[in-house]
């Protein structure tokens, strides 16, 4: 018994991606699960599961919970609601619970979804507002280390001291995506091309980060409908696959500030990957397109690591230059622009890039793309997802 | 060189709180005791705190205090305001026991500007008042 191929995503939407969406985040996640339901071809009233996930141990509250956003919406009745914890590290793990659903038959289709508003609203992600009541930040948070950046920051600086990676090469990451970007109309940074000499003269934020490095501040909701073949087969769209889930959290595991391991790296990422490879029967050489988690550059080359496409060490050189990362070379990467330049929506946006490279629509569109890549946020616990045609 | 606090924030940032199973680390800083958790079974060290040992299983746990001394593993250095209790520039230092195998502290530098910190560079731990309540494990240069 294996989930492979035993879901699919259906259905995309999204609401724009702006500094100021001027509308509570349940608002919208409503705004993008309609979307999905337009795109799918289904009536709303159909949905009748959701997997959502926030920064609950993190930050604040989730602002806009299932049942908020389904009250909104209508829909009559969950017969399946579950939340993945760990912030952007579940964005993969809501698809794979929602898989699971469907193919259990718990429910016919789930609505995956992600809205946040740090651009304008209360919660702004990378901001601490004092010790939070879960023990662990207290070992931190009164030293003044209190941001995700500053976390992955102490993370990447031992990275590159071990491996020689440099800024140059974290650079490439930064002008990759924004690459991408350029092509993709509702990217954040459409029109707004970026050069390696810009990238190396911005001042720092947190050493090795320059705000090049960090992802983007926005508003914004991405949802994805998941639902089995057999059903797929009266809906509008061609369906991606999910041919494989992987989750890891690894030894010793903390939200961020896994620093207490033999070597500091990405475990969880190395977990993930041999459970995503291994349920899709796939490996590394099979995989046309990545969508790699990049709330922060340096944790690409990381992946390039961890998920096996070269050894330790040879993640930074691998990004050197940006030819093998770009559309055209041998693993093209965050082709929607990534959270770097389209959107930081947890991630849910780059599943849905992975949809789109499936389908054959992405405005940076890797031609004939079987299998695609996709992984949820680092440093914390992970997630990862193989979307195939299906063949 | 040294972190600096705005004091308008430091019931907010200085006031730790605690699992049971951390009350060893906890109750040696207030008694300005830099302890660690040791496996009394295996001698396994483990830092933050565990209710368990990772080794051997065990719940049996001793709380050694430590020589202080240690290297700089990694750091970063704040350059952006991260929150207005804490003005910029300031280095966050994560330093590796010298005694401890395995242990790594989260702390500040008391005593140089970021420039002066290095990978391996040797330290040791002092105590530095942050509140009435408070006094926390710091680190400043061997020999310095």
């Amino acid at each position: 018994m294996s989930l492979k191929n035993k879901a699919c995503i259906v259905g995309i939407g999204s609401t724009e991606f702006t500094r100021n969406a001027g509308r509570s985040e349940i608002h919208l996640a409503v705004d993008a699960v309609t979307a999905a339901c337009v795109d799918a071809g289904l009536e709303i009233d159909q949905i009748d599961g959701m997997s959502s996930y926030g920064t609950a141990g993190i930050y604040a509250a989730e602002l806009a919970p299932d049942i908020d956003v389904a009250r909104s919406l209508g829909i009559p009745n969950l017969r399946y609601f579950g939340q993945t914890p760990w912030g952007g590290g579940a964005s993969c793990g809501v698809v794979a619970h929602a898989a699971m659903a469907v193919a259990s038959g718990v429910a016919n289709y789930v609505v995956c979804y992600r809205s946040l508003k740090p651009a304008s609203g209360t919660v702004r992600y990378g901001r601490p507002t004092a010790i939070p009541a879960e023990y662990r930040y207290s070992y931190y948070m009164p030293y003044g280390f209190a941001s995700p950046t500053m976390w992955v920051a102490t993370m990447a600086k031992r990275w590159m001291h071990e491996t020689g990676a440099t800024r140059e090469q974290l650079g490439y990451v930064a002008l990759v995506s924004r690459e991408n970007a350029l092509r993709n109309p509702r990217a954040m940074f459409y029109g707004r091309p970026l050069t390696m000499e810009e990238y190396l003269h911005s001042p720092m934020s947190s050493d090795p980060f320059t705000l090049h490095d960090t992802c983007l501040e926005n508003d914004g909701a991405v949802a994805l409908i998941v639902t089995t073949p057999e059903r797929a087969r009266d809906l509008k769209q061609k369906p991606a696959f999910i041919a494989g889930v992987g989750f890891g959290t690894s030894y010793d595991s903390h939200s961020m500030t896994s620093f207490y391991r033999d070597s500091i790296g990405l475990p969880e990422c190395t977990e993930a990957a041999r459970e995503v490879f291994r349920m899709a029967e796939l490996t590394q050489k099979d995989i046309d397109v990545a969508q790699l988690y990049d709330a922060f550059t340096a944790t690409v080359p990381m992946q390039l690591e961890t998920y096996g496409f070269c050894k330790y060490g040879e993640g930074g050189a691998f990004c050197q230059g940006g030819d093998r990362i770009r559309l055209g070379g041998e693993l093209p990467i965050n082709t929607s622009g990534g959270m770097l330049a389209e959107a930081y929506i947890h991630g849910m946006n780059m599943i849905a890039e992975g949809v789109r490279q499936v389908r054959g629509t992405s405005t940076s569109q890797v031609k004939d793309a079987q299998n695609v890549l996709v992984t949820g946020g680092l440093g914390v616990p992970t997630t990862a997802l193989i979307l195939t045609q299906g063949n | 060189m040294s972190i600096e606090y705005n004091p308008k924030y430091m019931k907010h940032f200085y006031d730790p709180v605690w699992e049971n199973f951390e009350d060893g680390f906890w109750q040696g800083i207030k008694q300005r005791k830099l302890k660690f958790q040791k496996c009394s079974g295996c001698g396994t060290f483990s830092h933050p705190p565990r209710v368990r040992c990772p080794k051997c299983k065990g719940e049996g746990w001793e709380w050694v205090e430590s020589s202080g001394k240690g290297r700089i593993y990694s750091w970063t250095v704040a350059r952006q305001e991260v929150h207005p209790a804490f003005r910029v520039p300031f280095e966050i230092v994560l330093v590796e026991m010298e005694n401890e195998p395995g242990v790594r502290l989260i702390s500040n530098m008391v005593d140089c500007t970021p420039e002066e910190i290095s990978f391996d560079m040797p330290v040791e731990v002092c105590f530095r008042e942050v509140t009435k309540e408070w006094a926390l494990p710091m680190f400043k240069k061997v020999g310095g």
